[in-house]
């Protein structure tokens, strides 16, 4: 069986790489972008089985905008075959911040949120999850 | 800065009332003398008929009684009509016109009674003669001086025609028996003389009494043009206490400049009123507040206070006045002001307390408008709005100030918290050993690395919640209906493993009827309280210890009690409790790290929802943190 194709989306290098090394020795094949728009290309190219995806990159919202492309209801959308693909969204958002998401927020169209600091088990325990591997 | 328009006409100039307009003083006594007139006249027709049936009965005199009963009762009969006509002309609030018509009848019909009470009372030889006087008084208090006059001379030729007629046989005389035994009214000498004096003493008479009467109407006019002049003075008052209250009730630079350019120029009753502030550089003069100006004439030009010589002044610390502005050599914009049809102009100065800040000018259609008790009323209004108008620029500041922190924070919040947390997933993927095996030195370093910059973290989040609490005024709105217990209950869950790790005894105590304590609040501050408050206690108690929530309902508000029978809190520290950065010694000998900014966080948050705080505490015996809120009806949600 193929490995399992993860993209990860997000503008610091160093957070990539602990992303990228956790997942990789859990056997998933990984592609990064470092921007939305970057994302969404990579998208296309790489048909991913799950995104990673990081709220704040260009803009403070970069990443919803992004998951709102992709898993837009329009059926005349470009994404239309990735509105299926399931969405980790990365928050440093403290609390007390006057944007407050929690991932029952309906309107987001993402399966889960990881909170930084992001730890390798936390990481690997929700990518497992989604993906039915565990 | 922004350029007002003239307010919307919601108020617009008073409409004419319905209601007739007040009478003037003199048209109201008029109507009050009509009345008063009435009043007296049926004591006179009473007293004529008394005097007939007093004459002829018990003086027992010769007099015709027939005829005299008859002017008595006729004076009393026309009266009733006049006291009648009186009333309608009341009922329907007549013009004072109608008064004035009713007044002449009354004399009119009042003087033919007299002069038939004295030809049936013995002509020229009547005492009834001398009532003519006090009809010359009562005409000269009703009419002008020249009708005074003419009913003055009409009395004298009523009584001569009366004396000539019947000393000359034309009409019989009425002779009163046992009063006079001479025939005085044949007696050409009497005749004369009687005649000549009571001529000079009617035309004396009407002469004092109306000039008496038109002083008294001239000091009259003089108390309502003082009592004008006092309700104008009354306006002003008021508009310097609006003035003084704008101050108090509004910050917002725009509105309390609005309100007073408008009230200024509706106090001074004059055309147009403006306030030009001097911008950052302090050089150009910007119009902020406008009434009755056009937009044109706000565009004339720039307005530099170096170069135009009325502003120097006035910036100086001047008021000045200036009657015919279009010819003004001070005015920089003469023909723009003939345009506008501004002819005068009064500016006063707007100062601070350290520098000019502008000018406040009233406008005036009229030329030469303005008076000296203007210019102190200006001035006044300038000195108050200038203490309105520096409170206003510091809040402003402070706003921008406020707004220019919550931004540091965001960024801080990206920038710091951000490298800060990738560090620690970087270690965590190193020491997990996701980028090749680690020695166990390796490992030591890493876990001491992980926890310093696990520390690292704690306090720019404790800082951030801190920074937030105190510059987000805004936090306040987004409160909301929080179940208390519901927050407790989450937040002793989150420490039952630590504790239970501690052998601690961690119990929530929820002393409630049934009902639900609700306060407003945030659910992320409740849980923040909370989570500080109890992971204190699990800190500062020793294992084998216990560590009690309880909730309860007291006094309408919320309380929630964490005690705990840890090392407790030394006096000295009590005081310092909730300082930043502050930690007891005894505190820090047992956990090394620690921010010392958790409690400042707790009372922060807690007195943003309202609420209080209360600390008890016995060195090793334990500590009770009391927090209470007050409690949310259902029927405010």
């Amino acid at each position: 069986m193929d490995k399992k194709q993860i993209l990860i989306v997000d503008d610091d290098p160093d957070q990539r790489l602990t992303l990228r090394l956790p997942l990789e020795s859990a056997g998933y094949t990984i592609s990064e972008a470092t921007s939305s728009a970057e994302g969404l290309a990579k998208v296309k190219e790489v048909k991913p089985d799950l995104i990673i995806l990081d709220v704040m990159m260009d803009t403070a919202t970069a990443g919803f905008q992004l998951a709102l492309d992709l898993h837009s209801p329009d059926p005349e959308s470009e994404y239309k075959d990735f509105r299926r693909t399931p969405i980790i969204m990365l928050t440093a958002i403290h609390s007390t911040t006057p944007l407050r998401f929690t991932p029952d927020e309906d309107y987001l169209p993402v399966q889960t949120f990881i909170e930084k600091p992001v730890t390798p088990e936390g990481l690997l325990a929700k990518v497992q999850e989604i993906l039915g591997d565990k | 800065m922004s350029i007002s328009s003239p307010p919307g006409n919601a108020i617009g100039p008073p409409k004419p009332s319905p209601v007739r307009p007040a009478r003037t003083l003199v048209e109201a006594e008029l109507v009050s003398s009509v009345a008063w007139l009435i009043h007296l006249r049926w004591i006179a027709g009473a007293g004529v008929l008394l005097a007939t049936w007093l004459v002829g009965t018990v003086f027992n005199l010769g007099i015709p009684a027939g005829p005299l009963f008859t002017i008595g009762s006729g004076i009393l009969i026309y009266n009733l009509i006049f006291y009648l006509a009186e009333r309608r002309l009341t009922h329907a609030s007549a013009p004072a016109e109608a008064y004035d018509r009713l007044a002449k009848w009354q004399v009119s019909l009042d003087w033919l009674a007299m002069t038939l009470l004295i030809h049936f009372s013995g002509g020229i030889e009547s005492p009834a003669i001398l009532f003519f006087i006090f009809h010359l008084i009562i005409a000269s208090i009703f009419f002008p001086p020249r009708t005074a006059f003419a009913f003055a001379i009409l009395a004298i030729g009523l009584i001569s025609g009366i004396a000539l007629m019947e000393f000359f046989g034309l009409l019989p005389h009425v002779t009163i028996v046992g009063y006079l035994e001479t025939r005085l009214y044949l007696n050409g000498l009497y005749l004369t003389a009687m005649l000549i004096f009571f001529a000079s003493t009617s035309l004396i008479a009407a002469y004092l009494a109306s000039s008496i009467h038109e002083r008294l109407r001239l000091r009259e006019e003089e108390i309502v043009e003082l009592s004008k002049s006092l309700q104008r003075a009354t306006t002003r008052l008021q508009t310097l206490n609006n003035g003084a209250r704008t101050v108090g009730s509004t910050l917002e630079l725009s509105k309390v400049l609005n309100r007073l350019v408008k009230s200024t120029a509706e106090a001074m009753e004059v055309r147009a009123c403006s306030i030009r502030l001097l911008d950052k550089s302090g050089q150009r003069l910007e119009p902020v507040a406008v009434f009755g100006l056009s937009q044109a004439y706000l565009e004339k030009g720039p307005v530099v206070a170096m170069s135009n010589p009325l502003a120097r002044e006035v910036l100086a610390g001047k008021t000045i006045n200036i009657p015919d502005a279009p010819n003004s050599p001070l005015i920089q914009y003469p023909e723009e002001a003939r345009q506008e049809g501004i002819s005068s102009m009064l500016s006063a100065p707007l100062i601070g307390k350290d520098q000019p800040l502008g000018i406040l000018r009233a406008y005036a259609v009229e030329p030469d408008r303005f008076t000296p008790e203007d210019e102190a009323f200006l001035s006044a209004i300038a000195a108050q709005g200038s203490i309105a108008i520096e409170n206003a620029m510091t809040y402003q500041t402070i706003e921008q100030l406020d707004e220019a922190k919550s931004q540091f924070i965001r960024m801080v919040t990206h920038e710091l918290r951000s490298p800060v947390s990738v560090t620690q997933s970087l270690l965590r993927t190193l020491a997990a050993g996701y980028a090749g095996s680690v020695t166990e030195q390796q490992q030591d370093i890493l876990n001491r690395t992980t926890r310093r910059v696990e520390f690292l973290q704690k306090l720019i989040d404790d800082l951030l919640d801190l920074a937030a609490g105190k510059t987000e005024v805004k936090a306040l709105e987004a409160r909301e209906p929080v179940d208390l217990a519901a927050s407790l209950e989450r937040v002793v869950k989150r420490f039952e493993l630590s504790a239970q790790e501690k052998s601690l005894t961690l119990a929530l105590y929820k002393e409630t009827t049934g009902d639900s304590l609700v306060v407003m609040a945030t659910m992320e501050g409740l849980d923040r309280v909370f989570d500080n408050l109890i992971s204190n206690a699990v800190k500062y108690t020793r294992p084998g210890g216990l560590i009690k929530v309880t909730l309860r309902p007291m006094d309408g508000e919320a309380n929630v009690m964490v005690e705990d029978t840890g090392i407790g809190i030394p006096e000295e520290a009590m005081l310092h409790l909730f300082e930043e950065f502050y930690r007891a010694p005894n505190a820090k000998a047992i956990e090394h790290e620690g921010t010392g900014l958790g409690l400042t966080i707790v009372k922060d948050i807690v007195t943003r929802f309202s609420g209080r705080i209360a600390v008890q505490s016995t060195p090793d015996v334990g500590t009770t943190f009391t927090v209470s809120f007050p409690l949310t009806r259902p029927e405010e949600i």
